[in-house]
């Protein structure tokens, strides 16, 4: 009989966390805003300030859309949740689509987040790693990237080194400023985030810059990609937000200290002076030279895919005319 | 004679199970095949048997370290569980000391942990090794500790009449009886200890089994993936029988009674 009242009074409570956690939905949405989600490619930074705009100022919902930016799950696997629909769209990079489509994935690029690399090869100063000439013998931390081995394979052939000789580290998680003054050597940063962090830590670094490097690799980095499912079936939701997201880069360009604001809101664990310093340094390279903000060149997707090609890193040379779309950008 | 019967009343056993699996994988291909699936999603499960023979070398020298990490955290998580328990049996206010943190070991959150441990210690074996003694310790202890707490008074009473140190109980009564235990336990954690291996290699190193899925993984290879989980799922099996051998040897008794319960 104990035994009976004890279980019932178990499962009671048991069923009552169920119906707790159920409850505990907001129900609040107006009906007439249709859902859509971006995946991030990193945790929050100045490479995504526009969509945070676009998201605190209503540009999203003037457009009739509720946007969800959410974090992304794993490094790599992005292309893949956009490419099968799970995800609307995300934030890549021209290095990772171009792998992607090589794979069979469907994905298309949107829209340049940036119109120059900003990203590059950082280590301590203190290492004196100047160029690709010193890679050897040096630990490289990165993801496991396709990009990754295959550019710094390229820049060590140029110089006749054996690419075997650079221990390629994953470094998950870790902080990577953190990571090169121990555990790793070299990394792979942006400038405008990890490199003004270093200069707020008074940590000098080397940085050897993609674009300099090599024409071909001053590629479109990041980029908002979608898959062409979408782009088939709802172009509509596109170029609504491609509309909102314009809007969002075009305001943290004119105003970089207000964009900054935005962003620490909405980026709680970082520092919120160098985030405003970062946004400074940041908000002109959003559009640079281009007529209009994500604007994205064929002669970048085809120089880099025939610098890949010609460097036998890949087996076939990607179609750049499908890769990419500037349809769904703001005619004016 | 006896033999002889013995093995094909085995293959009798074990039959439906092969059965089935050739069922299962013929479905995948075909469903593969006729609805054009590609392979970036889902790879037949000829790609994956491809992808294994052709990255054999790479797989096994990615796995040497991950077996070596295991390896060394199991028999030092074997190692510290012996002692802990035995201490905590022979001297109950070490039990009293120790138990909570026993506990705590096991709820302690692997994700959250792991990385520190990375930020610690660096991409190296060591944190690896650590994490595998952290998720194979609380089962061995806790299994061995249950299995040395003899219950039955009257025998824990005659030896006492008779005067038998308490280290003479512990060896005579506790140890014996704790064996059973002490294996189930040790099963567990062998089941355990592969992916504790893994997910420490995800969040930082340079060479192992959870490498292996993560550049394939990123290179959106499917059916390399798909070769390393069956590569992981192999090796845990390995383990597993490994320790199932040792049972065999060691406590025959105990595997023939369980054997015959089947």
């Amino acid at each position: 009989m104990k035994t009976k009242k004890i279980f019932v009074l178990f499962l009671t409570i048991i069923l009552s966390f169920v119906a707790l956690a159920g409850c505990s939905k907001p129900a609040e949405q107006p009906e007439d805003l249709s859902e859509t989600t971006i995946m991030l490619d990193w945790a929050p930074n100045t490479n995504h300030t526009g969509l945070y705009v676009a998201l605190e100022k209503g540009y999203f919902q003037a457009e009739g859309l509720d946007v969800s930016i959410v974090n992304p799950s794993s490094q790599g696997t992005l292309e893949q949740l956009v490419a099968t629909g799970n995800v609307d769209f995300g934030i890549s990079h021209q290095e990772q689509v171009t792998t992607a489509r090589i794979s069979g994935l469907p994905v298309v690029s949107l829209a340049a987040l940036i119109q120059h690399n900003t990203s590059g090869f950082a280590s301590l100063k203190s290492k004196n790693i100047r160029s690709a000439k010193d890679f050897e013998n040096k630990v490289y931390g990165g993801w496991d990237l396709p990009s990754e081995t295959a550019i710094l394979t390229a820049l060590m052939q140029k110089e006749n080194l054996d690419f075997s000789k650079l221990e390629m580290v994953n470094i998950g998680e870790s902080d990577q400023l953190v990571a090169l003054e121990r555990d790793i050597d070299l990394t792979w940063i942006f400038y405008g985030w990890t490199g003004i962090q270093a200069e707020q830590r008074n940590q000098e670094l080397n940085m050897i810059w993609l674009k300099d490097v090599d024409p071909a690799l001053d590629y479109y980095t990041p980029v908002l990609i979608t898959s062409e499912s979408m782009i088939e079936q709802k172009p509509d939701v596109i170029e609504k937000l491609m509309k909102a997201v314009s809007a969002g880069y075009e305001f943290a360009i004119a105003n970089p200290e207000e964009a900054a604001d935005i962003l620490i809101k909405h980026a709680p664990e970082s520092d919120p002076e160098m985030i405003k310093q970062s946004q400074l340094w940041l908000s002109p390279q959003y559009k640079a030279e281009a007529d209009r903000w994500g604007e994205q060149k064929e002669v970048i997707w085809e120089s880099y895919a025939q610098w890949l090609f010609e460097n036998e890193l890949v087996p076939e040379k990607m179609e750049s005319a499908k890769a990419f779309t500037n349809e769904f950008l703001p005619k004016d | 004679m006896l033999k002889k019967g013995v093995t094909i009343k085995k293959i009798f056993h074990y039959t439906p199970a092969v059965v089935f699996l050739v069922i299962l994988l013929s479905v995948w291909q075909f469903t593969v095949n006729k609805y054009g699936i590609p392979p970036w999603l889902l790879p037949s499960p000829m790609k994956v048997g491809q992808a294994l023979w052709e990255t054999k070398s790479l797989i096994w020298s990615h796995a040497q370290i991950t077996l070596l990490e295991i390896s060394t955290g199991f028999v030092l998580a074997i190692i510290l569980g012996i002692l802990v328990s035995t201490l905590m049996t022979l001297f109950p206010f070490a039990k009293r000391i120790f138990y909570p943190f026993l506990i705590f070991s096991q709820t302690v959150p692997l994700i959250a942990v792991a990385p520190l441990l990375i930020l610690w210690l660096g991409y190296g074996l060591l944190p690896k090794i650590i994490i595998v003694i952290l998720v194979c310790f609380f089962p061995i202890a806790v299994s061995l500790l249950e299995g040395l707490e003899v219950s039955d008074r009257d025998l824990l009473n005659l030896l006492r009449s008779m005067g038998a140190t308490k280290w003479q109980i512990f060896y005579q009564v506790r140890w014996p009886h704790a064996l059973p235990s002490l294996f189930a336990g040790l099963k567990i954690a062998a089941t355990y200890s592969v992916m504790a291996a893994v997910i420490g290699e995800w969040l930082g190193a340079s060479q192992g089994l959870g490498v292996y899925l993560t550049r394939s993984s990123n290179n959106f290879l499917t059916d390399r993936v798909f070769a390393g989980i069956i590569t992981i799922s192999a090796l845990s099996f390995l383990y597993y029988a490994v320790i199932m051998l040792l049972t065999k040897l060691l406590l025959p008794w105990y595997s023939q009674l369980s054997q015959k319960t089947d």
